[in-house]
């Protein structure tokens, strides 16, 4: 025994050689009979891209990377043979992640309060139950700068401090887990990966603003989160962290749940108080703020699951210490769901401030494919695309916002040159015209006036005024729209036309897109050159859209053609041109 | 239960310190859960019981990692802490084989993940 143990991988971009590397580090082993004194492993990802060979020794923590042929044998004589760290090769840059609201997911069982409580959970509420007042609270998220994760960043603490600072004998405090962007889940993740961290937020939240009831108000379509959250609270109720007076305290609070039925609006805070009430889930206009006039008439406060999260660990290690993390204006971490085109998708937890280049490719592991990086959208159907060329702002709420996205509750879609960004808008705004409550005309009409546009312009058909016309009903619909929602649902539509208004053009005047997704615009061709006459595209075609024979060749008529795409895919000379 | 009172939780906390046993975590999110973690988790605990090991087997939340789901994550003594993806019934036995009765870390599948908490 005692053999050390090193990781091998291969990350550069010109194809994988980690297996020759890895022969190669054997044979130098077996040269220097060092075979029995180190356990040589490969790894399938490593957590660092695009520097080359990467070779770490992870008992010792130490890792090179961009290391030559040459160099592996000084590793084998120095580091291997003789423990010496070679400084040359050192990777230093700090992991890029950061976990505050993810801290414990992954680590405990979600299901088992003690492992909450062994990681120092609970600690907070019984030091803001023995030592702080709800102004002590206040204060010190003040200090912290924590700002609500659900989209629009409003500041925490001044919520709870308007909410604390209505007079009146029955208050409430909600969270906010109906998290419907597409693509994102990072609520779910918390939930599912640890309740208690939420619950515990919550609990500190409501002995702030004066609650004696609290609501999570979560999705039905996240049963399993439903499940954790169920038994994480009946285990709160055993333990006495809900319930009459809390450990002790004078502080009595309450919490049930409530499910939401699948309407993506109640996600807006007023539209979620009519639900919770039992009434259709449809926004009121503001004000009253739920802080003044929420449920039942009643001062509430409504956050969202990852900001709650946050607040615990602010408890224990102070404003401050928070503060200290991120930009001027956007403190702390935000937790992203990163998909679409990027190697490594899954939740992402960063510091504000890093940029977007560095979570798609130091964390994110850079594209799937070798198609290049086109945009990212984030805030899903609230937010907008940002182009490639804007890669390297930093993520704070201002600087998107500025970029014409959001941050939104943390939904971020990586797409690639295949991607259609006129098809894109039609999707986000599709889905916004789907969950329209129909309750204002802004936003019941005109998004449905803006998608008519839209398909009119992916099926050939569009005039070059269709670019004003919807540049003019984004504008009412922002203006006029009773809620986020359809305030907000223009905003795909109107950052692909800021920045790639130039697709739309070839849309409209040329009828071409150039990501081959819109199929209207899609013609197909047999090559001739190519081709090799063996008749599978004729068979294939479901609409007899293919004629011809051996000697003159094949031709795909347009008139008859549904544009499915068969023929492309049943081709194995690559003889189909789509265009 | 008994409420519990401010002290307890350091009592809870000591309880629950890591006894350096041996334990295996896997993924049971929504996430891990559809790329079959549920599967493997049954396949560790019919195993380990096979073989009679002495390592305990646990459920945890996300890593983040969907794009290596199911995740394992494997502490034995004397080796360093990995976490295994993508991994399958054929990828327990080798993780019990190599890993946990082997002392040597199974090749291509471990995905290192850079964090700080």
């Amino acid at each position: 025994m005692g053999q050390t143990i090193v990781f091998i991988k291969d990350t550069g971009l010109e194809g994988d050689r980690t297996k020759d590397f890895y022969a190669a580090f054997l044979n130098l082993l077996r040269e220097n009979s060092l075979e029995e004194k180190a356990q040589v492993v490969r790894v399938a990802d490593i957590g660092i891209y695009n520097q080359g060979l990467v070779v770490k020794f992870p008992e010792k923590d130490v890792t090179y990377v961009k290391v030559g042929e040459e160099d592996l044998k000084e590793v084998v004589a120095k580091t291997v043979k003789e423990g010496k760290v070679i400084d040359r090769l050192l990777f230093k840059e700090e992991p890029k992640q950061l976990r505050i609201v993810l801290r414990n997911c992954g680590e405990i069982d979600p299901e088992n309060i003690d492992e909450y409580i062994a990681k120092d959970g609970y600690r907070a509420l019984a030091k803001v139950l023995k030592d702080y007042k709800p102004a002590d609270v206040i204060e010190e998220l003040k200090k912290s700068g924590l700002r609500g994760r659900g989209g629009a960043g409003f500041p925490t603490w001044l919520k709870w401090k308007l909410t604390h600072e209505t007079q009146d004998t029955q208050k409430y405090m909600i969270c906010n887990a109906d998290e419907g962007d597409p693509g994102a889940y990072m609520d779910r993740g918390v939930l599912e990966g640890d309740p208690h961290s939420v619950l515990e937020g919550l609990i500190i939240a409501g002995y702030t603003i004066g609650a004696s009831q609290g609501y999570f108000y979560v999705r039905a379509e996240y049963p399993l989160a439903v499940e954790r959250v169920e038994k994480a609270l009946k285990q709160a109720y055993d333990y006495g962290f809900l319930g009459k007076n809390i450990l002790g305290s004078n502080f009595s609070f309450d919490i049930d749940i409530r499910l939401g039925a699948g309407a993506f609006v109640c996600g807006e805070e007023t539209a979620l108080i009519a639900s919770i009430e039992g009434r259709r889930g449809t926004p009121r206009p503001r004000p009253p703020y739920p802080s003044v006039k929420g449920l039942w008439d009643k001062p509430t406060a409504i956050n969202n699951v990852e900001t709650l999260a946050n607040i615990a660990p602010i408890i224990l290690k102070g404003g401050d210490w928070y503060s200290s993390i991120g930009t001027e204006k956007s403190k702390g971490t935000k937790v992203f769901a990163l998909t679409g085109k990027v190697k490594n998708s899954g939740l992402v937890e960063v510091p504000m401030g890093i940029t977007l280049r560095e979570i798609v490719f130091d964390i994110g592991g850079g594209m799937l494919s070798d198609k290049g990086i086109k945009a990212i959208q984030t805030g899903g159907p609230s937010g907008g695309v940002i182009p490639k060329e804007y890669l390297d702002t930093p993520v704070d709420y201002e600087n998107l916002q500025k970029l014409g996205s959001i941050m939104g509750s943390g939904g971020m879609i990586v797409m690639d040159e295949d991607d259609c960004m006129v098809d894109i808008a039609k999707f986000y705004l599709g889905f916004c015209v789907d969950e329209s409550c129909g309750k204002c005309v802004p936003c019941r009409i005109g998004g449905y006036q803006m998608l008519s546009v839209l398909n009119k312009i992916t099926e050939s058909q569009g005039q070059i005024e269709d670019l004003d016309k919807l540049k003019r009903i984004a504008l009412a619909m922002q203006k006029a729209s009773l809620c986020a929602l359809g305030q907000t649902a223009a905003n795909p539509v109107i950052s692909t036309i800021r920045y790639f208004e130039e697709e739309y053009r070839d849309h409209i005047v040329n009828k071409k897109c150039r990501s081959h997704k819109c199929k209207h615009l899609l013609n197909y061709n047999v090559i001739q050159d190519r081709c090799k006459r063996c008749r599978v595209c004729v068979i294939n075609c479901p609409v007899n859209a293919i004629s011809g024979d051996k000697e003159k060749g094949f031709f795909v008529d347009p008139k008859t053609c549904v544009r499915c795409g068969k023929c492309f895919e049943v081709c194995k000379f690559n003889a189909i041109a789509k265009e | 239960m008994a409420k519990i009172k401010p002290a307890d939780l350091d009592r809870i906390k000591a309880a629950h310190q890591d006894d350096g046993k041996d334990w295996i975590k896997v993924g049971m999110s929504t996430c891990g859960i559809a790329a079959g973690a549920d599967k493997v988790y049954e396949a560790f605990v019919e195993e380990i019981k096979k073989r009679n090991l002495d390592i305990q087997i646990k459920k945890c939340g996300c890593q983040g990692m969907c794009y290596s789901e199911p995740s394992v994550e494997v502490r034995v003594k004397g080796m360093p802490d990995v976490i295994y993806g993508k991994v399958d019934k054929e990828g327990v036995m080798k993780i019990l084989d190599k890993h946990v009765c082997g002392n040597a870390l199974v090749k291509d599948a471990i995905y290192e993940l850079r964090t700080k908490r």
